[in-house]
């Protein structure tokens, strides 16, 4: 390869006022990972260039850095592929206080973990002799959760983390997932009920950076809808989150004899999503207003799709579906 | 200073077992130079053995005699039949706080093939059952947290050993660079191998020994260092593991000239031979020229598992040879090469992992090892594949056992906390102090070199000599080495230096010990002298430090309770 | 060129002026539009939080439909693009998914999904098949010195599996189609971010905090304009921003334009053809100016 420019922040907390990025020119040998340039780097151009790392093989979760702006491990990057127009830009993981050049403080990381009671809750009403038994099919709910290695590359790049460090954020809803989808747990509800308050799982916005970040198979954004179709199956609802999916599914495929228009109510669904709370439905007020007066507020009669009535059989055949996407 | 009951080192599986163990009756303290879940422990992929019966009819019995066999004959009896017979129950409780594990067509812990097990019987999560095992653990510390004190990534400076009994450890703050003495009733260790010493290694780079040093500069001897195990399938150039659960579900290995050439090594159990067979027949087949392409590489091919069970059981192993080579196994094979894998020596221990200090087996008060930094020693001279995983969760159970009962009947003993901290503070200092004219990055690099040419799969008095030599002259050069970041916070470079240091010490002891014993037996295989000596060699080395620095070696029986000692085919 | 217009939910709502512009720049670029009447709201990801396999299966409906019209599909929503993208990867990439979304789908329609359809979003219709270049010869007014902070929105970019942008962590698509108008693209960091609209009714704080940071970033980048090719991301900056400047304790004041808005205004639309009277914020003096 050719010599790269790698960019790569530098901060000591104890003597500079911000981090800033220091470059290093290096020519990468055939196959070197970012981990590889990393300690080149440290070993042979600037000793005190500190980050961590450990196995090098992507199970430890260590050496997370942001690569070009988006969390990435570094040992599981080769450097050929991060090269844009001859330069690697490396910083530390987002959403974290910096502690010193690639090295943030990891605890609120780990305590967002912690939150969630990350822990098997044995449901002992079976009795087994030995192991418990759980079918191929039930572990595999859990496996793809049970794959996270606690990087922090989707807590780090975590939208929603970034105006609410109260959010759980991504890696502690999958670790989540992968209990609340035990067949051996005996606290699926509790959970759910956990999960379902403020900060919990309807906080997240779909952004799916978690997912594009993660670098194994937990893809915290699916173990997040998951969840969230487990409280809906089991009718955990009271809350706005809760009931603006209620809203959808009555808006598009109908609700109690009323027929469903297949499009989105936009009416109807905030007003839905705030639950019998006053306060709420007057917090729709301004907004309505306005839109009213700008003549920006949707049809008052909804409009419907043609040949609606196709959409409509599918939503009343609503419990059918999910038994059959369950296989 | 800080005062617990117990102290800890290390966060993998030993250690995390043993703190659950102790967890809420005696005061734990956990300290770990990374966050539990970094552990290498989580490195380990294709499974823990444990005759659970699940897919055969597999005994304790059969994987007592197959461990012993497989130890080359060195491993102690006493302690490999406890291993095996609490195999059971122990992978059961693991079972029961939470391991996912993959599951057979009953729904019971599904159980696969293995190197030198004569039954299916290791116990597995995929290609990542050490990570299933060590997050299992994770989530119970987190359960613990209120009675376990965690101190992750804290840098062990040395054991406070004096008069028989451990009495607390000095360790460094890494995120600030303060030191600290602990001060506990009891000291374990789980801290884990010593393997970053070699070239190719599937090591993480925390595995520098730390522990193990730490103990052995305490006086503490320590056992049989020189058996070192080279697994067969690191990946070509990094060394990178490559489960051995890929020859488990059938993979086969070629050699450049495309023939399968297991069956001139071990014609009945093929590719499914011990490790330490495999890695010589591989050896032999590149020094003899039939590498892939005439290189220092042979081939795993995995095309016929098929696309289906590759991503279903190998799904790790398929990943890393896409990441780091660039080779997806379905459709080619993948490049390999032995790779230093696992310390079969360590701080010698009784069967309920208190340390034992002479040939008499004395034991130290106060003082415990679990894990692969100990040695108990269940492995002999080689260990069999998916017995590493099952040591550390057996033997971090028992230590955890072991530890509370001497804790609850023991008592602080007196430590010289300004004493300590100046004799830490002073190996620092002249770290920090030094005239920085040697790289640390040269001198490990000689060192992995030099470890591997002349103290890897073979061995001969001639390397041995010129290591020997060369290990010399590196220690004297680190003396000088260069520290460049005098800083207090993260000081990485700090730390590598002492982890260095470790390794330079602990690769003089193997190769000692490589040196004096002069036969063949197991994962120690000298060119030399090709033939196991049982008349002579039927025994654990003991590596003391004497006062002028210098290793001297003594040695202590194998303990042989029901198999006679035979010839070794698979 | 004739598509199958997939109009989502928002463009007969409350973001009717997205239709109107798409009309307008359609229109004046040559493209046949037929809209899809019969097609259903694709989910938004929100059906999909409640039924994965009901949410699969209603927009393998309308691919159908656009199938048997034999015309692929142009989406003006950022949302339904990515939505249906996913849907459709997820559909072809799992056979056994595939025939049961199928038999769902033919159990209560009568309709099958083939899997020929192709999904693009009309600003992916303008870069890759009627190119820019075609666009640049069409422009009649330079929108010169109007300075426009592309937002891309999460959908058509995020998770990389199912986007369709070459390199989603770097796209250039918008930047290229504000130069192709003569105005200035204006890079942030907060570009490739979430708008925060999919919480706005259950936690409109940080859901309005995302959105002002990515104006607020616009705004200290220089821009005169956010432009974006999602109408929620549009809604919830536009329509809410009275709410974003009382988070944020300022005055944000940027006028937040729909992809095809910006289109037609370098076609040759006044601002009142493409309505942007009826967003919350009116048009600044640099759109009046770029525009006139």
């Amino acid at each position: 390869m050719a010599e790269v420019r790698f960019l790569v922040s530098k901060y000591n907390s104890e003597t500079d006022a911000k981090p800033r990025l220091q470059e290093f020119r290096l020519d990468p040998p055939q196959g070197a990972t970012l981990l590889d340039c990393l300690n080149l780097i440290k070993w042979k151009l600037d000793g005190t260039l500190s980050f961590r790392m450990s196995c090098r093989s992507a199970i430890c979760g260590s050496c997370a850095v942001r690569v070009n702006g988006h969390a990435r491990l570094a040992c599981k990057t080769q450097a050929a592929d991060a090269v844009i127009d001859g330069r690697v830009t490396i910083e530390p993981l987002g959403n974290m206080t910096l502690i010193r050049d690639l090295v943030v403080d990891l605890e609120p990381f780990w305590a967002s973990v912690e939150k969630v009671r990350p822990w098997l809750v044995p449901d002992d009403s079976k009795k087994y002799e030995r192991e418990r038994l759980q079918s191929h099919h039930d572990q595999l709910k859990i496996d793809a959760a049970s794959t996270c290695i606690m990087c922090a590359s989707c807590f780090s790049d975590c939208n929603v983390m970034e105006v609410d460090p109260k959010f759980l954020g991504p890696a502690a809803l999958a670790k989540a997932q992968r209990f609340v989808f035990d067949t051996r747990d005996a606290e699926k509800w509790d959970r759910l009920e956990l999960l379902g308050q403020i900060h919990g799982m309807w906080d997240c916005t779909h952004c799916a950076e978690c997912s594009t970040r993660c670098p194994t198979d937990a893809k915290p954004l699916e173990r997040i809808t998951e969840l969230r179709r487990a409280a809906m199956a089991a009718g955990m609802t009271d809350n706005n989150a809760a009931r603006h999916v209620l809203g959808f599914r009555e808006s598009i495929g109908g609700f109690k004899g009323i027929g469903g228009s297949g499009m989105l109510n936009e009416n109807y669904l905030p007003v839905r999503s705030m639950g019998l709370s006053i306060g709420g439905i007057l917090s729709l007020i301004p907004v309505g207003l306005r839109m009213f007066a700008r003549k920006k507020n949707p049809p008052l009669i909804p409009h419907v799709i043609e040949k609606v009535g196709e959409v409509r059989k599918m939503f009343r055949r609503f419990d059918e579906y999910n038994k059959e996407g369950e296989k | 200073m800080i005062t617990h009951d117990v102290v800890i080192v290390g966060s993998g599986l030993a250690g995390l077992r043993a703190a659950i163990e102790m967890a809420g009756k005696v005061d734990v303290a956990v300290v770990s130079k990374v966050y539990p879940s970094r552990s290498h422990s989580g490195a380990a992929q294709g499974g823990v053995a444990a005759a659970m019966a699940n897919s055969s009819d597999d005994s304790v019995e059969s994987h007592f005699f197959d461990t012993v066999k497989g130890s080359d004959y060195l491993a102690d009896q006493d302690a490999a039949e406890i291993m095996t017979r609490d195999a059971p129950v122990t992978i059961t409780e693991m079972e029961r706080l939470g391991c996912v594990f993959s599951r057979d067509e009953k729904g019971r812990i599904a159980q696969r093939e293995f190197g030198g097990h004569s039954h299916p019987r290791a116990c597995y999560a995929a290609d990542r059952t050490g990570h299933a095992l060590l997050h299992t653990l994770f989530e119970q510390s987190m359960k613990h947290k209120a009675a376990v004190t965690y101190y992750s990534e804290w840098y062990l400076l040395s054991l406070i050993y004096e008069e028989g009994s451990a009495r607390g450890i000095t360790m460094m703050n890494i995120r600030t660079g303060e030191l600290e003495v602990v001060r506990a009733k009891t000291v374990l260790f789980g801290t884990g191998g010593y393997g970053r010493a070699f070239k190719i290694t599937s090591n993480a780079f925390a595995c520098t020994g730390d522990g193990v040093m730490t103990a052995y500069r305490a006086g503490i001897p320590l056992e049989d260092m020189e058996f070192v195990q080279f697994h067969p399938t690191g990946l070509y150039g990094q060394g990178i593991l490559m489960s051995e659960a890929a020859r488990g579900e059938g993979g086969y290995l070629v050699n450049g000239k495309g023939e399968r050439f297991m069956d001139k090594y071990a014609k009945s159990k093929m590719e499914l031979a011990p490790r330490d067979i495999v890695s010589r027949a591989e050896q032999t087949e590149i020094n003899e020229g039939r590498g892939i392409g005439g290189k220092d590489f042979v081939h795993i091919d995995l095309r016929h598992l098929g696309r289906e069970k590759i991503i279903e059981r190998l799904p790790q192993i398929r990943q890393l040879a896409i990441d780091f080579l660039g080779v997806d196994c379905i459709d080619k094979p993948i490049p390999i090469q032995p790779t230093a894998h696992y310390s079969m020596g360590g701080i010698p221990v009784d069967v309920d992992c208190q340390v034992i200090t002479d040939e008499k087996k004395t034991k130290a008060r106060g003082f415990f090892a679990a894990g692969e930094c100990s040695c108990v020693s269940v492995h002999g001279a080689n260990r069999l594949g998916t017995n590493s995983l099952l040591d550390a969760c057996v033997f971090g159970r028992r230590a955890g056992k072991a530890a509370l009962d001497y804790t609850l009947s023991a008592r602080h003993e007196s430590v010289n906390e300004a004493a300590e901290l100046g004799k830490a503070r002073k190996r620092l200092d002249a770290l920090l102090s030094t005239p920085e004219t040697e790289s640390a990055n040269d001198i490990r690099n000689e060192l992995k070199e030099t470890m591997s040419n002349h103290a890897g799969v073979y061995r001969g008095a001639e390397g041995l000599l010129v290591a020997k030599a060369a290990l010399k002259l590196l220690r004297e050069r680190f003396k000088s080495v260069r520290v460049t970041d005098k800083g207090k916070l993260f000081n990485t470079e700090l730390v590598e230096a002492l982890e260095l240091s470790n390794m330079l010490e602990y690769s003089e002891i193997i190769v000692e010990g490589a040196l004096a014993r002069r036969e063949s037996r197991g994962a120690h295989a000298r060119t030399d002298f090709p033939k196991r000596d049982d008349a002579n060699w039927l025994k654990h080395t003991l590596a003391r430090k004497n006062a002028d620095g210098s290793v001297s070696l003594g040695y202590k029986p194998v303990v042989i309770t029901k198999y006679q000692p035979e010839e070794r085919k698979y | 060129m004739r598509y199958a217009l997939y109009t989502g939910c928002v463009a007969k709502g409350a973001g009717r002026e997205l239709l109107t512009a798409t009309t307008y720049a359609a229109e004046r670029l040559g493209i046949q539009l037929n809209e899809m009447k019969d097609a259903s709201c694709c989910g938004a990801g929100v059906v999909d939080d409640d039924n994965r396999l009901l949410a699969d299966s209603m927009n393998a409906r309308t691919f159908s439909l656009a199938e048997a019209s034999g015309l692929d599909i142009m989406t003006i929503c950022g949302t339904c693009q990515g939505v249906m993208r996913a849907a459709q990867k997820k559909i072809d990439g799992n056979p056994d998914y595939k025939a049961r979304v199928n038999a769902a789908l033919l159990k209560d329609t009568g309709r099958v999904y083939a899997g020929k359809v192709k999904i693009k979003h009309f600003y992916q219709i303008i870069h890759e098949d009627y190119g820019l270049e075609n666009l640049a010869a069409r422009v009649t007014v330079k929108l010169a010195g109007l300075k426009v902070a592309p937002f891309y929105g999460c959908y058509v970019l995020r998770p990389h599996e199912y986007s369709d942008v070459k390199v989603p962590d770097r796209p250039d698509y918008l930047e290229k189609f504000i130069e192709t108008l003569g105005a200035t693209p204006v890079d942030y960091p907060e570009k490739l971010k979430c708008c925060g609209f999919p919480i706005l009714m259950s936690n409109k704080t940080n859901s309005l905090q995302l959105s002002g940071n990515a104006i607020l970033g616009a705004i200290k980048a220089g821009a005169d304009c956010i432009v974006t090719p999602c109408p929620l991301c549009q809604l919830n900056m536009d329509s809410y921003q009275p709410e974003i400047e009382a988070i944020l304790e300022r005055k944000l004041g940027l006028p937040i334009l729909h992809y095809p808005q910006l289109l037609a205004l370098a076609l040759g639309a006044t601002l009142d053809d493409v309505k942007t009277n009826t967003h919350i914020v009116r048009p600044n003096k640099a759109l009046h100016e770029a525009s006139d």
